[in-house]
């Protein structure tokens, strides 16, 4: 097998499992869809600007809920967002955590939003390395001629 | 369309198929009309991208950063000019300046400051006829949202997250149904 298909290969092995266990869904086949010739780094910098944006909206809830008295209906428009943002790019576990999180800001429950905090950054952080490892395998792919995503 | 003095017909593009529909509107409002008008085959996009839509002016607006990239580039995928905003005032305003003249709004309905309703309703205020057409783009599952939508004078919506082909359907059904009401 030759270097491309080894790639490809492994690209394909490495994808598979995002999808089977949810860290990404059809959503992010979409984004794939949506890059083109004419923005060939579409998926990287929607992705980056989406860790941005988490980081941000994490550190905003964290201060909230450090709040003596703690302003719920702030921290679930942080949520809100954040539902929004990770379910139109397909970060499926993280919109999921997001759905948990609304329902104890609803019920103003510290305890499980501080839960659900926490997993959040634990999904973000594993989100962040897999799609990086995805991103390098698409780089050498193109650097050995050949073209992503390999899905369609 | 008498009233808006306008013309509407329907041509088909010299192959006969996929370019599907060509729509051509003239306003008498504004002068930059013509920008309205499709020009098959002088674009240099790729065959497999839709041009259905080519020249569609698009102002979409939406205060997630995110959701805006995402959404622009699958309208733009689809053929459209975007303007991208990130709140209603904006978007009203950019409507209102003379230079412009858009033919679609892509709404988000849950924006801070001010949301989708009350943006629609300003447009419909000041602009008497059916133009811009408006599509909202909701996370809401709720049936109502359809109504209220439509009581508040826009076009159409759309579920997040915002697929594609769904877009496409929609952006086909509004149009058509534009045509067919004039």
């Amino acid at each position: 097998m030759d270097v491309l298909s080894q790639l490809q290969r492994q690209l394909a092995d490495f994808l598979a499992p995002l999808y089977r266990e949810g860290f990404v869904d059809d959503q992010f086949t979409q984004l794939q869809k949506l890059q083109d010739e004419s923005s060939p780094d579409f998926v990287m910098e929607v992705v980056s600007l989406f860790f941005e944006d988490c980081e941000k909206l994490v550190n905003n809830m964290a201060k909230a809920l450090e709040q003596q008295v703690v302003d719920f209906k702030q921290v679930d428009s942080h949520v809100h967002q954040l539902k929004g943002s990770s379910s139109s790019i397909g970060a499926a576990r993280i919109k999921n955590v997001c759905i948990a999180f609304k329902t104890f800001c609803e019920a103003q429950n510290r305890e499980g939003c501080l839960r659900c905090l926490q997993q959040v950054n634990h999904e973000y952080t594993q989100l962040k390395a897999n799609l990086q490892t995805l991103f390098t395998l698409e780089r050498q792919i193109v650097a050995a001629g050949g073209s992503v995503p390999a899905m369609q | 369309m008498q009233m808006m003095q306008g013309n509407i017909w329907i041509s088909l593009n010299p192959l006969g198929f996929a370019q599907g529909m060509t729509l051509v509107l003239w306003f008498q409002i504004r002068p930059s009309y013509g920008r309205a008008i499709f020009a098959p085959g002088t674009s240099s996009e790729q065959p497999n991208s839709n041009s259905q839509f080519r020249g569609l002016s698009v102002i979409l607006a939406d205060d997630d950063h995110v959701n805006r990239t995402v959404t622009k580039k699958l309208l733009e995928k689809l053929g459209c000019e975007v303007t991208a905003v990130s709140s209603g005032f904006e978007c009203l305003s950019a409507l209102s300046s003379a230079e412009n003249s858009f033919m679609l709004v892509v709404l988000d309905l849950q924006m801070p400051e001010m949301d989708g309703f009350e943006v629609a309703t300003r447009i419909r205020k000041f602009r008497s006829c059916n133009w811009p057409l408006i599509i909202a783009v909701t996370a809401s599952a709720e049936d109502n949202v359809w109504e209220r939508c439509l009581q508040m004078g826009m076009n159409g919506v759309i579920r997040k997250p915002v697929l594609l082909q769904a877009m496409e359907d929609e952006l086909r059904r509004v149009l058509q149904r534009a045509g067919e009401g004039l």
